[in-house]
């Protein structure tokens, strides 16, 4: 145990100690910082809403949506009919606090995590980068031949590296939300410890701890991010070459979605992988892509989907007569 | 007292139906310089591959100290210290952090031993400097110091002389010849240049097309200067012949307009004394030592990759 985590301390320095990975944590600080500067510039904070008379500013917000509404409806443009639409659901969520008598809270360091939940798509780019190298580059160096000659198996030198890549998305992940936590805060301020925010949930509004919103938000993202990148890592470690390992796993990252929308109208585009990444689509009761998926079906298939890209990368690797470039 | 470091036996190596090695059996003792020579492409780097399970064996086995590359990795590869082909480190961490990288990956290498390699080296000066900054000198000692960190008992370098100045040999002949006589560590060094690792050697095989066609002990410094390939430039030619195998049974040959034989240094001037009261013309004497590269090109031929 102690000698396996000595090598995932080697793979984790080697990641560590490159120029190339502190430029990702960089770019995303960049990303944190200037995307929370933008909406404390420009954004709505929701500071009305500090005062005792926070019921009034609501109703009168109402009053003016719904003559904002009559003007539009008065055009009898089609085009205006999601202007309306949206409008009536700023409607329905201020009623819903005046209801339930819940003063709304302003925007906060809670929420502003919760927002950058699309940094995700990010930290697994950088996560397929990392992975896609980190075979690939031992080859290309040529110090993949000393890695191999040492008396440790190479099926523990491959888990290692996996596992380094699990560690580093870990890592990436926890810098997004601890980084995006503390801008927020500055920028912000916090409202409390775990505070509850109102969201539409299928179709109606309901009150929802923000943590747990938080962590679901990330947690169905983190699906798509652990298979790209085991897909990335695959491909590193059979083709031994990095730039198609990054290369496919992107395309496939930003493509999939198109795949299954493509082939829909066939009974087996349930069992692209990419069918069934979206976890959320059975959440509250929702329907999934295509008919007759269900959230079973769905895990069934990533199990199958992430098993098959770790035992090919196992064979493969473990049994490759390591030549010359 | 010889004990043997590394049998390989019946080793082949077929590649789709190309037959890379085609059976290879020889042994290294501890303590002793093995030089494995052949042209490009003879099969030396997949033979030293195959030693330390970077490439699987078709047949035949590989033992490091008695243990099987195949079915005893583990045991048998923490004997071997290795360098195949170019000393490849990673050009973005200091050769310390290089060393201790390595380091980590065996147990019970402490910061004391690294030093102490270190030191062995001479490396002390640019040990906290990138390896990308370095020589192509520097890089092949951190190379060896990488291979050393665990005190194995057979070393195995690829091609070390590749690149290097004429000094940089000489310090790793130095390294070398010091390992195998005060460490006894069995030593096995690939070339395709006979010259440069002939010093250090003390027996050489060579290998050709995947055969072991021959293996030769060189022989000490001592013995060479006793008997020696005398060449004697001298008309007429055939009745010098003659004349050297009745008087001093010396058996010569002809070649190139040149008697050629071999004795001993203390009997060149009666040779010369004798073909002189015989009314024959000497030119010149000479002395060629390079019998072994002689050899060496019988034995490969063209240098041809079949």
């Amino acid at each position: 145990m102690n000698r396996f985590f000595k090598l995932v301390f080697n793979e984790e320095m080697k990641i560590y100690i490159r120029k190339s990975t502190w430029v990702m944590y960089a770019i995303l600080a960049a990303i944190i910082i200037g995307s929370g500067l933008i909406s404390y510039f420009f954004g709505d904070l929701g500071e009305e809403y500090t005062g005792d008379d926070w019921r009034e500013v609501l109703e009168e917000e109402n009053e003016e949506y719904m003559q904002d509404n009559e003007e539009w409806i008065q055009e009898m443009d089609d085009d205006n009919g999601f202007v309306v639409e949206m409008n009536n659901s700023y409607i329905a969520k201020n009623n819903y606090y005046l209801e339930n008598d819940i003063q709304p809270k302003p925007y906060d360091a809670w929420e502003y995590v919760l927002e950058n939940v699309f940094l995700l798509s990010v930290v697994s780019l950088f996560t397929i980068i990392v992975a896609a190298g980190i075979v690939a580059h031992e080859f290309r160096w040529g110090t993949i031949k000393l890695l191999l000659t040492r008396p440790i198996s190479r099926a523990q030198i491959l888990l290692s590296k996996y596992v380094s890549v699990l560690i580093f998305a870990l890592f990436t992940l926890l810098f997004v939300v601890l980084f995006s936590w503390i801008v927020g805060a500055i920028l912000f301020g916090i409202n409390g410890i775990n505070p509850s925010i109102v969201i539409e949930q299928n179709d109606e509004f309901a009150q929802v701890s923000i943590l747990s919103e938080i962590m679901s938000g990330y947690g169905y993202k983190l699906i798509n991010l652990i298979m790209m990148a085991t897909f990335a890592f695959m491909i590193s470690s059979i083709f031994r070459n990095s730039t198609l390992a990054i290369g496919t796993a992107i395309f496939l990252m930003f493509a999939g979605n198109s795949i299954v929308g493509f082939f829909s109208d066939h009974d087996w585009a349930k069992y692209i992988l990419f069918a069934n990444t979206d976890l959320k689509q059975y959440a509250n009761d929702g329907s999934p892509i295509i008919e007759g998926m269900t959230l079973g079906f769905s895990i069934t298939m990533l199990v199958v989907y992430y098993a098959i890209f770790l035992v090919l990368s196992w064979v493969v690797f473990t049994r490759r007569d390591v030549a010359g470039q | 007292m010889t004990e043997s470091a590394m049998e390989l036996m019946n080793v082949k190596k077929t590649i789709g139906s190309k037959d890379i090695i085609k059976g290879l059996t020889f042994t290294i003792n501890k303590g002793e310089v093995f030089g494995l020579i052949g042209p490009n492409g003879a099969g030396k780097t997949t033979t030293i591959r195959m030693m330390v399970g970077l490439m699987r064996l078709s047949a035949g086995d590989v033992r490091i100290l008695g243990k099987s590359i195949k079915s005893d990795f583990k045991e048998a590869v923490r004997q071997v210290g290795v360098i195949v082909e170019n000393p490849e480190l990673y050009p973005f961490m200091s050769g310390w952090q290089n060393l201790k990288h390595f380091a980590r990956m065996i147990p019970g290498i402490t910061d004391e031993r690294i030093h102490e390699v270190v030191k062995l080296l001479g490396m002390e000066k640019p040990i906290k400097e990138k390896v990308g900054k370095y020589s192509l000198g520097m890089r092949q000692r951190l190379g060896i110091a990488q291979a050393l960190l665990h005190a194995p008992s057979v070393l195995i370098l690829d091609e070390p002389t590749n690149g290097l100045d004429p000094a940089g040999i000489r310090e790793i002949r130095t390294y070398i010849r010091r390992l195998a006589e005060k460490e006894d560590v069995a030593v096995i060094i690939s070339s395709h240049l006979l010259s440069e690792i002939e010093l250090m050697c003390d027996r050489i095989g060579i290998i050709k097309n995947g055969e072991l066609i021959a293996t030769e002990f060189v022989r000490g410094a001592e013995e060479q200067e006793n008997v020696q390939q005398v060449v004697l430039e001298v008309t007429p030619a055939c009745q010098a012949i003659e004349l050297l195998n009745e008087k001093l049974a010396i058996e010569a040959s002809a070649k190139d307009g040149a008697l050629s034989f071999q004795c001993e240094k203390e009997r060149i001037p009666t040779i010369i004394q004798t073909l002189v009261q015989h009314d024959m013309a000497v030119y010149q004497v000479g002395l060629s030592n390079d019998t072994l590269e002689d050899k060496f090109f019988d034995l490969i031929g063209e240098n041809t990759i079949e």
